[in-house]
């Protein structure tokens, strides 16, 4: 069951007096429980593709659907509260608020929708668990090191127990070894969860947790890649990565 | 973009633009020196927002200063003018050492005119009156100067032979007085405001109740001699005005006129002065012209004082705002800071970058400061006009004014820059290459163990150091300064606290967001500290002003109560007789009546301390103590003993009852003696008791009838109050005085209540100046807000970007601000309502000092409420931008930023 799609969507920037295409029909299907990763050399348009799939920005042409709602339907308002119910963002940089406990961090979407983490302690918890951070619900995010953090930021992504992840190289800002574990986190969700996750990420190894790697170039997919059931094979991604950098 | 430059209609404006940087580049490949300015120009151009704040903070400080400075200045060159014009050309004025209704004789103008270096001597006599028509609706007017103008009319008697050779008129209508002749010249503005023309008659009353028709022969300008008295003034022969006036052979004054060489010559001049007064005697004071207005200036100095004091905190709260704009420039532009460092700028270089945009923008913003403050001492002088009784015609702008303006905005603002620059010359150039900018530390430095020390020396100052006079105004508002200073710095010791406190009443109000607002504040202690501090410091001084005005008028309403006994008053534009007193009594429903006179008298030169002025003049009012006390009482001040006794020994004679004010400035108490002079020489007064009066800002001493006629020779009455005898109401009194006497005697009939109400209504006016200034000190305070909460939401651009992005509305993102502005607010009001407290009692101790009052603190409930109001509505209405701002940040945008 398709999760989220996208269709014959473009992007256009205006540069003073250039007008500059950004992406130019894409059209993509994301099914429930699936973990796609797209990859791609800088400026082909991942990032906003990502941007638009999330509805932080608004498509030129096409239709993107999100949990069955047409996004280019919905005014700001209801695409910000579509947002904050049926998407979780995890990105380079956690992005977490320097004044709240990981533990608050982490229900900063329900938070931001009005209720009261106290109904949602059980939930907390659980989510601090699943990210190995129990011990550390009370600590700032500076007392935290950056994988820990991102840990927190993925527990944030999944608090609203939403219909997809959107996550934007979210191994960017970490060592390998904190970075792996990042990834195995969220194929974990994934498998255990049935989360449905979307990545963007320049790093095949990265890309190689995913069940679907998609290859953007110029604003256009140009290739799909699909891991095999024992996933982690990293040097298909890397052999499509070298052709489209030439 | 190519397709652009090919076009042919815009190539001359590239050409244009291209050629204009050129010219600049030019200039600056030329001059390398210019680097500083030119990048301090362009950062100045690129934070525009920022620029323009710190500016208006600067404009608003410089603004303040130099606006109160034009204001006293202009007051008193006003008050001086005017003895100054009227007396024209004349060099010293002769007149009575006690001045009285008698005056002096007219012989004196014959003997100074004698006098070697003397060229005209020229008598003239003074008398008030009212014009017929007028006399029905006859008001007086109160001041804080406590001069009565009202309606009334002044006629001067000039010698029509010579006054025009010492004083100035310009005629502008019909012919100059002819001597003796029963005529009057008035000025052109008094005659077209009561629709007078050349030729008519100007019909006056008369001391003894008839009227007199005086041929108007000519109109002048209301300028030299015309400024006397508003305007409001008439110029008669001297003859005549001593036969309608019955003043028989006296006149009022002498104006000399010496020779250019003694005029010119200082030295001489004193010397020509100082051998007058010892060849008239005792009797006779001379003086010079502006001396006159002496009485006024004097009881205008304390208020005068208060309002530079106001001015100085104004730019004190302003200093914060720049200090904090620049921080926030550094800590912005570190990592460009570093790059520069990187690129091989010494740490001097980098400093002086930062001092150059602190001195471009004083530059700007102190010229805009003194355009906006002349604008704004235009606003407060019309202001003072309503509790002053000059009009002030004179707007100038004192140099030196216009230089301390200046002066104290650029050092503060270049002084404010200062550890910016100093914090911006330590950036390394790693801070270049770092994801994020380092959060640079403002106050963490400053410890908040220097602020307690600060405070506790301020307070120390302030409640322990009994400062020499001469400086204990100057020393006590530096200690005021230092303690506020000194609360500053203790401010990040509890940002954090009150945080924890605030943040449950932020959720209660807004909800989530409340909690993520709040939160915000203790992000940034030292950004957060000044904001609070300025806020505090405006809140402070709105309390402090309120509760001083709030202290004063209980204090002056318990006066009036007291000592504004009686029912009804009775006054006259001219000074009425005695005998009317038995008359008054024949009235029905008049239960008791008694007479009251004020005159001027100066206080012995033995008796002035050497820090004021060379002369000192109190107003006498004589009472009769006979019937005193059947109408009103006297206030007495605490420890004066038994009321009785004190009444008694004032009867006895030779004694005095005068105000704390006094007994302050000459340092007696009761039983001391005070020295006047009298129309018979200094004498010695007892001091029967002190009193509270506020009656010519209290420079007031109560003599007995007996006393007054003895000593100084009068014996006229200015105002009669009277009780009702029982069953009587006011209105039918009245009405009854006035059917009897108001065509003869020109009186009117006023009630106590009446007066009573005029007397808190100019007292609530005096203060509003004060509260125009605070609140200057808080729309600062809201400038530094509208700073922080800007900073705030442009450092967490992509903070706010990912709150967006997880879901976080437009609306919500707004709430978010108004709670971290409401949280601010909070902080600033309680801190404000604390410091304001005890700045209230300060200011009530400082105004006790220097004016001699004995006023009490007392909690003004009003004033700490309508203070928690402005500093929430200050707080929500300076976060309306940011918040705006905030809502508006482009999540994609926000997210991508560094």
């Amino acid at each position: 069951m398709a999760v989220l799609e996208a269709n014959q969507v473009k992007k256009q920037y205006q540069m003073g007096e250039v007008t500059v295409s950004a992406l130019d029909d894409v059209s993509l299907v994301v099914n429930k429980g699936e973990f796609v990763a797209i990859m791609g050399p800088s400026g082909s348009g991942k990032s906003t593709l990502l941007h638009l799939l999330g509805g932080l920005d608004g498509t030129s042409d096409g239709e993107i659907t999100l949990a069955g709602q047409p996004l280019s339907q919905l005014n700001d308002n209801q695409i910000t509260v579509v947002r904050r119910r049926k998407v979780g963002f995890i990105f380079q940089f956690y992005n977490l608020l320097p004044t709240l406990t990981a533990e608050e961090n982490v229900g900063l979407p329900l938070l931001i929708d009005g209720q009261a983490l106290d109904k949602h302690r059980e939930r907390l918890e659980r989510l601090l668990a699943l990210v190995g951070l129990s011990d550390r619900a009370h600590h700032k995010p500076d007392q935290l090191s950056g994988g820990q953090q991102q840990r927190v930021a993925i527990a944030r992504a999944f608090v609203n127990e939403p219909e997809i992840v959107l996550a934007d190289e979210p191994t960017g800002n970490l060592d390998s070894k904190s970075g792996t574990a990042i990834l195995e986190l969220l194929r974990k969700t994934c498998d255990e969860l049935g989360a449905t996750i979307v990545m963007v990420t320049h790093d095949p190894r990265a890309a190689s947790f995913a069940d679907r790697v998609v290859f953007l170039k110029d604003g256009k997919i140009v290739r799909e890649l699909k891991n095999g059931s024992t996933g982690h094979s990293v040097q298909p991604i890397m052999d499509v990565m070298a052709g489209l950098e030439l | 973009m190519e397709q652009s430059l090919t076009d042919p209609n815009a190539l001359p404006a590239a050409r244009a633009s291209s050629a204009r940087r050129s010219r600049a580049l030019y200039i600056w490949g030329k001059l390398p020196q210019l680097t500083p300015l030119i990048l301090a120009l362009r950062n100045m151009r690129a934070r525009l927002w920022r620029t323009l704040l710190t500016c208006l903070g600067i404009i608003l400080g410089v603004a303040v200063i130099l606006a109160i400075s034009i204001t006293n200045d202009s007051t008193l060159k006003s008050i001086r003018n005017v003895f100054d014009e009227a007396s024209g050309r004349a060099s010293l004025i002769v007149e009575a050492s006690s001045p009285s209704s008698e005056g002096i004789r007219e012989s004196v103008a014959a003997r100074v005119r004698s006098f070697d270096g003397v060229v005209v001597a020229a008598p003239s006599v003074r008398a008030t009156t009212l014009l017929a028509a007028e006399s029905e609706n006859w008001q007086i007017v109160f001041t804080m100067n406590g001069q009565a103008a009202g309606n009334t009319l002044q006629v001067l008697g000039v010698d029509p032979a010579i006054d025009r050779d010492a004083r100035d008129y310009e005629i502008i209508a019909g012919r100059w007085l002819k001597d003796g002749a029963y005529e009057a010249i008035v000025t052109d503005e008094y005659a077209a405001e009561k629709e007078l023309e050349l030729g008519d008659d100007l019909i006056i009353i008369l001391p003894g109740g008839g009227v007199e028709r005086l041929p108007i022969v000519g109109l002048i300008k209301r300028d030299g001699a015309g400024l006397l008295n508003d305007g409001d003034i008439a110029f008669v022969s001297i003859t005549v005005v001593q036969d309608l006036f019955e003043r028989g052979g006296s006149i009022d004054d002498v104006s000399i006129v010496t020779t250019p060489e003694i005029a010119n010559n200082t030295n001489e001049l004193t010397k020509l002065k100082e051998g007058l007064a010892e060849r008239l005697g005792e009797e006779y004071t001379v003086s010079y012209p502006a001396s006159r207005g002496q009485l006024v200036t004097q009881m205008l100095s304390t208020y005068q004082q208060g309002l530079q004091f106001f001015s100085v905190v104004a730019l004190f709260v302003g200093a914060f705002l720049i200090y904090n704009a620049f921080s926030m420039t550094v800590l912005e532009r570190t990592r460009e800071i570093g790059m520069l460092r990187a690129l091989g700028s010494t740490r001097a270089q980098i400093a002086s970058m930062v001092l150059t945009e602190a001195a471009a923008l004083a530059v700007i913003g102190s010229a805009l400061g003194v355009a906006f403050g002349v604008v704004l001492a235009r606003g407060l002088i019309w202001m003072l006009g309503a509790v002053v009784s000059t009009s002030v015609d004179i707007i100038e702008v004192p140099l030196s004014g216009l230089i301390t303006a200046v002066g104290i905005g650029t050092a503060v603002t270049v002084g404010s820059a200062l550890m910016p620059a100093l914090q911006a010359a330590r950036t390394s150039p790693l801070e270049a290459l770092r994801v994020q900018a380092r959060p640079a530390s403002r106050l963490r430095h400053i410890s908040w163990i220097s602020g307690l020390v600060l405070m506790a020396a301020a307070w120390i100052s302030i409640y322990r150091i009994n400062w020499p006079p001469e400086i204990s105004f100057n020393i006590g508002s530096l200690s005021i300064l230092i303690l506020l200073f000194g609360a500053t710095l203790t401010v990040p010791l509890v940002v954090g606290a009150a945080d924890r406190i605030a943040r449950p009443v932020a959720i209660a109000i807004f909800g989530n967001e409340g909690m993520l607002g709040a939160g915000n504040v203790s992000r940034s202690t030292g950004r957060t500290s000044l904001t609070v501090a300025s806020l505090m410091i405006g809140l402070a001084m709105v309390i402090a002003n309120n509760s001083l005005a709030t202290a004063f008028i209980t204090d002056i309403t318990a006066w009036v109560e007291t000592a504004i006994g009686g029912d009804l008053y009775v006054r006259a534009p001219l000074p009425m007789r005695e005998n009317f007193e038995r008359q008054l009594l024949g009235v029905p429903g008049v239960g008791g009546v008694t007479k009251i006179r004020y005159f001027s008298v100066k206080v012995a030169k033995s008796e002035i301390p050497p820090n004021v002025a060379e002369q000192d003049t109190v107003i006498f009012a004589a009472i009769d103590p006979d019937t005193y006390r059947a109408v009103g009482e006297f206030e007495f001040a605490t420890n004066q003993g038994d009321a009785d006794a004190n009444w008694a020994r004032f009867r006895r004679g030779d004694a005095l009852f005068i105000s704390n004010v006094v007994a302050d400035r000459y340092n007696l108490e009761q039983g001391d003696t005070l020295r006047l002079v009298t129309r018979r020489g200094e004498h010695d007064f007892y001091v029967a008791a002190l009193a509270v009066d506020f009656t010519g800002q209290g420079m007031i001493v109560s003599g007995s009838w007996n006393d007054m006629q003895r000593w100084f020779g009068e014996h006229n009455v200015d105002r009669y109050t009277i009780s009702l005898a029982p069953g009587y109401t006011t209105e039918e009194v009245a009405a009854e005085i006035e059917s009897r006497y108001q065509d003869t005697r020109s009186i009117s009939v006023e009630t106590t209540d009446e007066f009573k109400k005029q007397i808190l209504d100019l007292s609530e006016q005096s203060f509003r100046l004060f509260d125009v200034l605070g609140l200057i000190g808080v729309v600062v305070a809201a400038l530094g807000v509208i700073n922080t909460l800007m900073m705030n939401v442009l450092e967490r651009q992509r903070e706010i970007g990912a709150l967006r992005s997880l879901g976080l509305t437009r609306w919500q993102t707004t709430k978010m601000v108004l709670a971290e502005a409401a949280t601010l607010g909070a902080i600033g009001g309680v801190f404000g309502l604390a410091f304001g407290y005890v700045m209230s009692k300060i200011f009530v101790l400082a105004l006790n000092t220097i004016s001699g009052y004995d006023l009490e603190y007392i909690f003004a409930p009003e004033a700490f409420a309508v203070s928690v109001f402005i500093a929430l509505g200050v707080s929500q209405f300076a976060a309306l931008y940011p918040a705006w701002k905030a809502a508006g940040v482009n999540i994609v945008e926000a997210i991508k930023h560094e």
